[in-house]
């Protein structure tokens, strides 16, 4: 699978705004904020966070206010709300591309919950809201798992396909935080608590690994070719960061 | 406490709901059980019950209280034939329920049902998201079978078909083939709303589907429509009870921000107050039937104070289990 890409800063009327792409998603962030609230939704003790998910093609549907209403918690709770009383964070979320199934009748409005799509989402937003310059409490990323049955056992595989989705007895998308705190659990399937463990397992493994030590030998065992997210939005921003300051 | 501030109860809740449900839950004196402010301890869940067949109109509905949260969902089946549907064919026999659309729920929170719904205007945010749920649960939980929606027809082989009968036709040689497919519109609509409309419309529509007794539907190929009969209606095969387990978290400060502690308190079954109270949810879907215990779907959102290990700990998964036991006997018992 091709290594996470993305590209900051590249809208000019956004506060920040970033193009990220990941397993054949794309997904382009713009974050405006803090900006006055409108009067009648303005809170006096913290800010709005207002996460908009339009899809790739045609107007969004239930399955898009289903994935704004999995981000916008996750969000409000990174961002500092408490530092901007009476105002609005605004996440506009457009997917550019996604992954073609080529097995399946795609329908142009997909009705129900496409989980692969979320950490593609979340970390758009986050480095969106980075290049906006919003105060964060921390940072967060997120995983897809998809468990198949096969007769050889189970097996957990990370970052599945589309196909994989399909062909899965249970998905889970799992998000943690830097400090390795749970934000975002939300799995579909059938399976075990047995199943349960290990996928959480996995996931914090996928998410966190390497952050303290950034050695290798921790990633061995779970799809050593994803790389850690956190990781790699800290060196874009980095990248990014040091472009800027040239000029000095 | 509050008397003596000069304060009654009542105004006390109302002026600062969130210092007063944290008031009840950590109690100034040890003989006082912490509680909730609607009384319930804090993993206490509002007893269900359950009415079945109570449209006469509907091919299946129930009726689902829990507390001051009412729903009902009806189920109406409508036939489309298979030459009406784009892109149909005849080899797909894994994936028709979700190609061909074939469920389709629908969610009104009726006006009067709490004070925040007001008439008019498109569905809420809150209405769209719930459909999307039951949607996708209705099909990641493999709740129906295809083939029950199936209405098959025999061609008609070169022999001439004698007038009177299906079953002289059922032995003709002709080719068997799905003429036609039951739609399920699942209809759910809240009478009441007092929190966790996820649990409620899901137990409705769990239990709906197991009343829904669809009429003997056969292909009339000279008038090129579906013809039904009142006679022995076919029920669904339901064979799992999913229940929904909602539970909220309430970390005991008005600020996001968690208490030093990380002292919080899982309430279960949440109404309207508490969950304007709590950021954080969690909902697991789980299905006990024959003994083992299956996940169905878990999701949490809105914070961390629920940390991984607790959402895989026993007793969170055995308190899901109690609750699908209750869920369970009240869809079940009054079916008897």
């Amino acid at each position: 699978m091709a290594p996470p890409a993305a590209e900051l800063s590249h809208l000019p009327k956004a506060d920040g705004s970033a193009n990220f792409s990941f397993g054949g998603y794309t997904i382009t962030a713009a974050v405006n904020g803090p900006v006055e609230a409108q009067r009648r939704d303005e809170n006096p003790f913290e800010a709005l966070v207002d996460v908009n998910v339009r899809p790739a093609a045609g107007v969004g549907g239930t399955a898009e206010r289903q994935l704004e209403a999995i981000l916008q918690p996750a969000l409000r709770h990174l961002i500092a709300i408490r530092n901007f009383p009476r105002c609005v964070v605004q996440v506009t979320l457009q997917v550019m591309e996604a992954p073609e199934n080529a097995y399946v009748n795609s329908k142009v409005m997909q009705p129900r919950l496409n989980l692969g799509i979320i950490p593609s989402l979340l970390h758009a937003a986050m480095l969106g809201l980075l290049t906006a310059a919003i105060p964060l409490n921390t940072v967060a990323s997120a995983t897809c798992l998809a468990i198949t049955n096969a007769t050889a056992g189970t097996t957990i595989k990370v970052d599945p396909s589309p196909t994989e989705i399909d062909q899965a007895t249970s998905v889970h998308v799992l998000g943690f935080t830097a400090g390795r705190d749970l934000l975002i659990a939300e799995s579909e399937g059938s399976f075990t608590a047995e199943e349960w463990d290990r996928v959480l397992q996995t996931a914090e493994n996928v998410c966190c690994r390497g952050q303290e030590t950034g050695n290798d030998a921790e990633m061995g065992g779970y799809g050593a070719e994803s790389e850690n997210v956190l990781q790699f939005m800290r060196s874009v921003l980095e990248a990014k960061a040091a472009e800027s300051l040239h000029w000095r | 406490m509050a008397a003596e501030a000069g304060l009654s109860r009542s105004t006390f809740a109302k002026l600062s709901p969130h210092p007063y449900l944290l008031a009840n839950l950590e109690p100034s004196s040890d003989s006082a059980a912490p509680t909730r402010s609607n009384g319930r301890a804090p993993f206490e869940v509002r007893k269900p019950t359950v009415n079945l067949s109570s449209l006469s109109h509907a091919h299946g509905s129930a009726l689902v209280r829990t507390g001051d949260t009412t729903v009902i969902c009806g189920i109406r089946g409508e036939t489309i034939l298979t030459e009406h549907i784009p892109n149909y064919r005849a080899s797909n026999t894994q994936t028709e329920l979700s190609d061909y659309d074939l469920l389709v729920p629908n969610i009104e929170l009726a006006t009067g049902s709490a004070p925040q719904f007001l008439p008019g205007g498109p569905p809420t945010t809150l209405a769209q998201t719930l459909s999307t749920r039951i949607y996708s649960l209705l099909h990641s939980s493999k709740l129906l079978r295809a083939e029950d929606l199936r209405i098959w027809h025999k061609r008609a082989a070169d022999v001439p078909i004698p007038a009177d009968g299906e079953e002289v036709m059922e032995e003709s040689d002709g080719e068997k083939y799905v003429a036609a497919y039951w739609v399920l519109y699942i209809d759910i609509f809240f009478i009441s709303f007092d929190g966790n409309p996820f649990d409620a419309a899901w137990a409705a529509t769990v239990a709906a589907l197991r009343d829904t007794k669809l009429p003997q539907a056969r292909y009339d190929p000279d008038r090129e429509m579906i013809l039904c009969s009142r006679k022995d209606p076919r029920p669904l095969t339901v064979a799992s009870i999913p229940i929904a387990c909602t539970a909220v978290i309430f970390t005991g400060k008005e600020t996001k921000d968690q208490a030093p502690d990380g002292k919080f308190w899982l309430l279960a079954d949440p109404d309207t107050l508490e969950e304007s109270l709590c950021n954080e949810t969690v909902t697991i879907v789980v299905d006990c039937a024959g003994g083992s215990r299956r996940i169905l779907s878990i999701s949490k959102h809105g914070g961390t104070a629920m940390t991984a290990k607790l959402l895989g700990s026993k007793d969170f998964l055995d308190w899901a289990s109690k609750r699908w036991e209750d869920f369970a006997s009240a869809i079940t018992g009054t079916r008897l």
